[in-house]
């Protein structure tokens, strides 16, 4: 009886189990269509997947949460992981701000939570942690290492909840990085789905790969109730940013469709997402498009005093009858249009960043990163560069001038520091890293400036194309916006598109990514290792020979060589005494021989069989040089 | 102290006074050839700007000077920048007169000397001896070769910290010359934390200060660790961290940045393969420090201060960071050898090379960093002829140091079987 108790307990927990894990585990697919000024169109996809997994020991049990996200949080501290492969940069003047934030190339950081944690411990989890990430997304992430990496201070803030613990932050950029297929392919094998249905199935490479600017994103975050390890949600959210150029399409007019963006209409939902919708702006540069087919559904969001609108199509009723076909939406401008590019001027946003270098050649330079406020009341502006460790920057000359936003130039003005904080860099070792704070006025721009030397590396530190040039990573400006103006991102606390609308907060944080940059560094010559090697110990030896003798040998007197005045005579008697070098050479080094002051023994004058002083000066003795005949200093050496 | 020394003096300050207020000033302060990672102005700025932040400037690898330097500057830099310049005039003046103070003193010891040895010398070699003229010439033309070599001006002008290199070295000879003993190891031993290669100057010390004994050799060797590990305790207690030693002397040892300069060691280095690079750091190390020194200190025993001059120029030709201001200090100690200057047979090929070489330098550096038409072989081409140029001048004087004595006591004419002889190493 006990035991047939036991096991029917046993498969009720079990059930119980499986149900609540059904339940705690959700998977949204959300697709956001935003026309953008200048004939752009910004797609946004997300996928959230959030487990309440509770306890630690279930992520064994992974169902929708990929595997590896669920490995990572068995075997690393990581409480919040970002990864971003980028390829093109965000226009914010034109564009607006993005949902979520990327720089060109790829981006990582990650927070570290845990119990007796060191800093060397979580330099480890980092590399190890980047190498995983570069299998999953085959992409180099596994350059990541001391050498790019840093502790961010202030500007990178935590999204997840810590428990107890201290809490640690790496912060890594590879600019260089090239963001293409590869990591389209594995980036959707992270889905429930997968590429076969759902919004996932509109990303094909082809498509993706032609727009302005695309952005692959990862982020994954620990969410634990009340400080408790026990009571756990995991969230991955996977995000792909996509802004298409209308113009590309070399249509007769501005109209266009799914289809036309994503080489296909959609096949359905993902039969495991708990909600499939997309949603298409219509207020700003959306007004003067008509759906086809009509949204609906219509959602105003107002958040910080700005209003967006929003038609939503839900898939779960699109697709509510059976049968196959596929589902498109038309985005049709009035026919007065035509052909005319889209003119409208956006509004510029409260802040934009703009960065670049100063000065020419290989040696130095300076960089500049600029940050307008075209908001009226003043904004808190933190920056934070990281200056790879083959560019010296010079902290002495980091300076922040300002400039009323309409004038051009600028003049001495400067702002004074609110906070500054640097690391110097290591050559080979550590990157610089600077984060600076302070207040910008309204209507103002600052201009950060820095000088910077560039160093001569050794020549096998260069990548292969050297005279490609070395990236200097994108800085990170932040900013706490008073208004929602422009602003998309979601809040911290929100994990789909949808939770921000109408998340009205105090405040907004917003961070922008600056552009790149490329500096070239002075090169060698690559091709002449052994020349430049024979050549300096050629020069060592110049001096090494003639030191070496005038330490170690005699002086003698010899013969005057009575070289003959012709140039042609003295080739030939040249020539002629080298084939009788070996019979003449005693009868050449006749004469005295002067005991050198050395105290090293003389070489050994070889052959002075016949030689002769001719003039024996009373030379002292002791420590005066000496004067003696070579026959003695002969039988001496014998 | 005659008035034309003052003259000389006061006619250097002006014209390095001069030179700094026109824009070559701040040109000087970027060329490689004068500022070197060691003793740049804007690292010396940053490494005080860094001190007064509260950041340990050897974390980075952009500060190379000592910490006591750097603190006993700090003042000076932040409260008074505009005087900077004149600051490092006078310091320069100073060495002038420290030059010209040691210069008489070591020509009236060389009279001195000659006195008592005048009868064994042989009849025609008055021109090879020190005359009664010579206890003003050569100080003079020590002062005029340090004041007025566009080396050392431009040095100076540049606000290298090689000017405070120089003065040290100045010290150092002088109180070498003088006799006092403390003060030398002292400056030595500062020195020697700060740079690393005047270490080999301890030889002319020893063979100034412990001529008879062996065992006052030991104790002076002993003084000299002490004054070190002092003067280094010094310096810890700057920061309250031993992180200045690796980036100062291990910076150099290891030679880690190699940013070019007039010197041998950046393009070897930057085209060295990985695996043989230790052994040539440490070959070229020691090239640069213990190759030379016994040989030469016991071949020169007689002469501690020309053995300190080819050391410093040795030094100035083979350290990891040699600049310009170093190659313009050991000039201005060449006319104490003013006597050996007849047997020196390569000055016009020297005096070329230095000529063409440094005019070239400025040319190919523009060509392969800012025109981009040249690449870096041109311009380890010109230094690597300047360098052979050094060393040819510094054999040179050797060689002429050996004749000239050989001379001084057997006449400048040797004749063999009535024929005119050559004298030749053997």
């Amino acid at each position: 009886m006990f035991p047939e108790a036991f096991v029917l307990l046993l498969l009720v927990a079990f059930n119980a189990g499986s149900s609540l894990g059904k339940d705690n585990e959700r998977f949204h697919e959300e697709l956001v269509v935003r026309p953008l000024s200048g004939d752009h169109v910004n797609t946004y996809f997300q996928f959230t997947t959030r487990w309440h997994y509770g306890e630690k020991d279930n992520l064994y049990h992974t169902q929708l949460t990929p595997r590896v996200i669920a490995e990572l949080l068995q075997q690393f501290a990581v409480k919040e992981l970002h990864i971003g492969l980028t390829q093109g940069l965000w226009r914010y003047e034109t564009w607006g701000y993005p949902i979520v934030e990327a720089t060109s190339g790829a981006e990582m950081w990650a927070w570290f939570s845990g119990s007796n944690l060191t800093n060397g411990e979580v330099d480890r989890q980092w590399k190890e942690l980047a190498n995983v990430f570069s299998g999953v997304l085959c992409a180099s992430l596994n350059f990541v290492d001391n050498t790019n990496s840093i502790a961010p201070r202030h500007l990178i803030r935590p999204q997840f909840m810590p428990a107890n613990g201290q809490r640690f932050v790496r912060y890594s950029t590879l600019p260089r990085e090239i963001v293409c297929t590869e990591n389209l392919t594995p980036w959707k094998k992270l889905l429930p789905c997968g590429s076969a249905s759902g919004f996932a199935s509109l990303l094909n490479s082809g498509h993706v790969h032609n727009t302005k600017y695309h952005s692959l994103g990862l982020k994954v975050r620990v969410l634990c109730e009340d400080h408790d390890e026990e009571n756990c949600i995991v969230e991955l959210t996977q995000t792909a940013n996509l802004v298409y150029d209308l113009r590309l399409f070399e249509l007769s007019n501005n109209d266009f469709s799914l289809r036309r963006l994503f080489g296909m209409g959609l096949n359905g939902f993902c039969e495991l997402a708990d909600s499939s919708k997309i949603y298409v702006q219509r207020n700003e540069q959306g007004e003067r498009f008509q759906l086809v087919p009509a949204p609906t559904q219509e959602v105003r969001s107002t958040r910080g005093g700005h209003s967006v609108v929003y038609s939503v199509y839900d898939m779960h009723e699109q697709f509510k009858d059976a049968g196959e076909r596929l589902f498109n939406v038309a985005w049709l401008s009035p026919k007065s249009e035509g052909r005319r590019r889209n003119l409208a001027k956006p509004s510029l946003p409260p802040v934009t960043v703009h960065r670049y270098l100063l000065g020419h050649g290989q040696e130095r330079g300076r960089i500049v990163t600029e940050v307008t406020n075209s908001h009226y009341d003043a904004l808190p502006i933190m920056v934070q560069e990281v200056v790879p460790w083959y560019v010296h920057a010079y902290l002495h000359t980091l300076s922040i001038r300002r400039k009323p936003q309409r004038v051009n130039e600028y003049g001495r003005q400067r702002l004074p520091f609110k906070l500054l904080h640097y690391t110097p860099g290591k050559q080979r070792e550590l990157p610089s890293h600077l984060e600076i704070g302070f207040m910008l006025p309204g209507q103002t721009s600052a201009l950060i400036t820095i000088d910077v030397d560039y160093l001569l590396l050794k020549w096998l530190e260069y990548p292969p194309d050297a005279n490609h040039g070395h990236y200097i990573g994108a800085a990170i400006v932040s900013s706490q916006l008073p208004m929602g103006r422009n602003y998309t991102a979601l809040p911290p606390e929100g994990h789909l598109f949808e939770h921000s609308f109408n998340a009205t907060r105090p405040s907004y944080v917003l961070s922008l990514h600056t552009e790149a940059l490329i500096v070239s560094l002075p090169t060698p010559d690559f091709s002449m290792p052994y020349n430049v090697i024979c050549l300096a110990c050629t020069v060592v030896a110049l001096a090494f020979g003639p030191i070496h003798s005038v330490a170690t040998k005699m002086i003698i007197v010899g013969r005057q060589a009575s070289a003959p005045k012709n140039f042609v005579k003295k080739i030939f008697n040249k020539i002629f005494r080298r084939g009788k070098a070996g019979e003449e050479a005693p009868a050449e080094a006749e004469g005295a021989v002067l005991g050198a002051a050395a105290a090293a023994a003389p070489l050994g004058p070889s052959g002075f069989g016949s030689s002769r002083a001719s003039r024996t000066t009373g030379g002292p003795s002791g420590d005066q040089p000496l004067l003696e005949d070579l026959d003695e200093e002969e039988e001496e050496q014998d | 102290m005659d008035p034309k020394f003052f003259k000389l003096l006061l006619l250097g300050g002006a014209v390095r006074f001069y030179f700094c207020r026109t824009p070559l000033a701040a040109m000087i302060g970027n060329r490689v050839e004068f500022a070197t990672p060691l003793n740049s102005h804007k690292r010396m700025q940053e490494g005080i700007f860094l001190l007064q932040s509260g950041i340990d400037p050897y974390q980075g690898d952009l500060v190379h000077e000592s910490p006591l330097i750097l603190s006993a500057l700090s003042g000076l830099f932040k409260n008074y920048p505009q005087f900077l310049p004149v600051f490092y005039i006078i310091l320069d003046i100073f060495t002038a007169a420290l030059l010209y103070t040691m210069s008489r003193r070591f020509v009236k010891q060389k009279q001195d000397q000659q006195n008592v040895e005048r009868k064994e010398y042989a009849k025609d070699t008055e021109e090879l001896q020190f005359s009664c003229l010579d206890k003003l010439d050569i100080p003079e033309l020590v002062i005029v070769a340090y004041l007025f070599n566009p080396l050392t001006v431009m040095s100076c002008i540049g606000m290298t910290s090689t000017v405070i290199s120089n003065l040290f070295l100045a010290f150092f000879l002088y109180c070498l010359v003088k006799g006092l003993l403390l003060p030398c190891l002292l400056v030595l031993a500062f020195e020697t934390v700060r740079s690393f290669y005047p270490i080999v100057l301890i030889a002319p010390l020893l063979l100034v200060f412990s001529r008879s004994s062996i065992r006052r050799g030991v104790v002076i060797s002993l003084l000299f660790i002490v004054s070190c590990l002092i003067v280094a305790a010094a310096n810890f207690f700057v920061l309250n961290s031993w992180n200045f030693l690796d980036g100062t002397l291990g910076f150099i040892f290891y030679f880690r940045d190699l940013q070019p300069n007039i010197g041998l060691f950046w393009y070897f280095f930057t085209e060295m393969f990985e695996h043989f690079r230790t052994m040539f750091l440490i070959t070229f190390q020691l090239n640069a420090t213990v190759l030379y020194l016994v040989p030469l200190s016991i071949k020169l025993r007689k002469e501690p201060l020309l053995l300190a001059t080819v050391l410093v120029a040795l030094m100035a030709v083979f350290r990891a960071y040699p600049s310009l201001g170093d190659v313009g200090f050991y000039l201005a100690l060449l006319p104490l050898w003013k006597r050996c200057w007849k047997f020196m047979a390569h000055g016009f090929v020297v005096f070329t090379f230095f000529l063409v070489t440094l005019s070239m330098m400025g040319a190919l550096w523009h060509l392969w960093i800012y025109a981009g038409s040249a690449n870096a072989n041109f311009y380890f081409g010109a230094t690597l002829a300047f360098s052979t140029g050094q060393i040819f001048l510094i054999t040179d004087l050797l060689f002429a140091h050996v004749k000239r004595e050989f001379c001084l006591f057997n006449g400048q004419k040797i004749l063999i079987d009535g024929e005119e002889a050559r004298i030749v190493l053997k």
